[in-house]
């Protein structure tokens, strides 16, 4: 296991989960959003590519209002 | 009349886009989202700015919101909010690229916590990487000519001075400021944003020549932001009429607008 934080929570997760595994285990359920690892973006076209380490700082935005 | 003060709204073209509204605005702080569509509807504004942040997992709470802009056929401008440094402005501008499908970015990079004035060089920085980047950036910028002159040289077609600081409805504290910038960049889509609080400071920064402007708290935070969202639609419409028009210059000393020749019982004892 391993400690990321998600949206400024700390989580412990499986070793070895690409971002979209973790959006599953995550039971993330807002639809329409985006992920930044480490304030990097990261593309859907990606999300089977990059594993999350240990400590990663892991982003999830979704629409909200704004001026 | 209604019907007859939209004919006589022209249209223009900005990032991309033919619109006939020159009134931009928020989808924040209004009392429900009910309230914010109507608002919208009636301020016939075709470009609302949308924004991204965390939610929980388990929540959907801005699914509604977001349903309810996709079904208004309105562009969105999603905005940078919250942003302190132009890699964090990035990253949020590339997020929204993919959520909300549009290269269209309000940049936002925040200086000062107390007043929220946007940083320059932070703003400038972001601006010349997402313009490589593909984006049509709508800075959000003070207004200091010199600024936006390093905006505009960083590929810039676009550039939105503040009125005044944000929320604040203090409206437009500069005019001579906003005036230069109008006369530097005549070829440039200039919106006032930020700082407007009635409709007669939408209007007097239309009668500058302005190409529209963005707001949000004086139509969400009004007692009633729906007819406050009409006032708005009106306001711009005069302001820009106004602005074509021609407006007098002013003059030093009174001077009589009544024909003085043939006055009556003038003098007439001399």
């Amino acid at each position: 296991m391993i400690k990321v934080s998600v949206n400024g929570e700390v989580k412990e997760i499986e070793e070895g989960l690409n971002i979209h595994q973790l959006i599953e285990v995550l039971e993330y359920k807002v639809k329409g959003f985006a992920v930044a690892v480490n304030t990097t973006f990261v593309p859907i076209s990606e999300y089977h590519k990059k594993i999350v380490q240990e400590g990663d700082k892991i982003d999830i935005l979704a629409p909200v209002q704004g001026g | 009349m209604d019907e007859e003060l939209n004919m006589k709204s022209d249209l223009w073209e900005i990032g991309g886009k033919r619109l006939s509204s020159r009134l931009l605005i928020g989808s924040a702080l209004y009392p429900s989202p009910s309230n914010m569509e109507d608002a919208i509807k009636v301020s016939k504004a075709q470009i609302v700015t949308v924004s991204l942040r965390r939610q929980a997992a388990g929540e959907g709470g801005g699914n509604a919101f977001w349903e309810i802009i996709k079904s208004m056929n309105i562009e969105v401008l999603p905005n940078t909010a919250g942003s302190h440094s132009a890699k964090e402005a990035i990253t949020t501008a590339e997020m929204a690229r993919e959520v909300f499908g549009t290269h269209w970015i309000k940049l936002e990079v925040i200086g000062d916590q107390y007043n929220l004035q946007p940083d320059p060089f932070e703003t400038v920085r972001a601006a010349e990487i997402l313009i490589k980047e593909g984006f049509e950036v709508f800075p959000y910028t003070t207004d200091d000519l010199v600024v936006a002159k390093r905006l505009a040289d960083v590929g810039c077609k676009i550039i939105m001075p503040w009125g005044s600081m944000i929320g604040s409805g203090k409206g437009l504290m500069n005019p001579d400021n906003l005036i230069a910038i109008r006369k530097q960049f005549p070829d440039l889509q200039l919106v006032v944003d930020a700082g407007i609080g009635k409709p007669s400071h939408a209007t007097q920064a239309m009668e500058l020549g302005y190409d529209g402007v963005l707001l949000n708290s004086a139509i969400a935070l009004a007692q009633d932001p729906v007819k406050m969202a009409d006032a708005f639609r009106v306001a711009v419409v005069a302001g820009r009429l106004g602005y074509e028009a021609g407006v007098m210059k002013e003059r030093e000393f009174a001077s009589p607008s009544t024909p003085t020749v043939g006055t009556p019982f003038w003098h007439q004892f001399d």
